[in-house]
């Protein structure tokens, strides 16, 4: 699944240890998603989406 | 912020709590039977169990990683890493059975535990490679 969050990370001038350190999930986690080795769960997507104050859809894309 | 989280911190501290206990048991169970050679009958069984309690302790304390991840992409690396690790422990033992079976080994699997916890370990690697 593809997904907005490195533009989203480097709006806010994140690096992936950032936003791990705020969705409290380790870098290794923000990488897999990031280049769609791993779509996350219902609640972490949530989580991400709650975080940039967007919705689910505007964050991930349907493939 | 700490270099590894709380669950790693638990995870090494009870593998080397269960280690060192093995060690422990091992040097002086084998130091102690052969030091009252031919030992009465209980003594062998007894250290066989202590020495195997540890091991079965490394066991339970993998597994309660897999419970206490609180990070869900390292669980399901972890699942992947045990999973893996399983498989390739069942196809050695599967092919040492046969080659027991047809004569060409003497003895059939051994040291399956020990098996699978380097079968777990070589896993490991191959998981995280790339992940």
């Amino acid at each position: 699944m593809k997904n907005r969050l490195k533009v989203l990370r480097a709006e806010r001038d994140w690096s992936q240890a950032d936003l791990a350190g705020h969705l409290g999930v380790s870098r290794q986690s923000i990488n897999a998603i990031e280049t769609g080795k791993y779509d996350p769960s219902l609640p972490l997507a949530f989580k991400i989406s709650d975080l940039f104050d967007l919705t689910i859809e505007q964050v991930f894309l349907r493939s | 912020m700490s270099k590894y989280p709380s669950y790693m911190k638990r995870y090494f501290i009870r593998l080397m709590i269960f280690i060192s206990l093995y060690m422990a048991i091992l040097i002086g169970g084998l130091s102690w039977m052969n030091s009252i050679n031919p030992p009465d009958d209980p003594i062998p069984s007894v250290l066989a169990l202590l020495t195997a309690l540890p091991i079965l302790g490394v066991f339970w304390t993998i597994f309660r990683l897999l419970v206490e991840i609180d990070d869900e992409y390292q669980r399901f690396l972890m699942t992947k890493q045990i999973v893996i690790g399983t498989a390739m422990t069942l196809a050695i033992t599967t092919v040492w059975q046969f080659l027991n079976a047809y004569d060409v080994l003497l003895q059939g699997p051994q040291w399956i535990g020990v098996i699978w916890l380097a079968m777990f370990g070589i896993a490991g690697g191959l998981v995280r490679w790339k992940a």
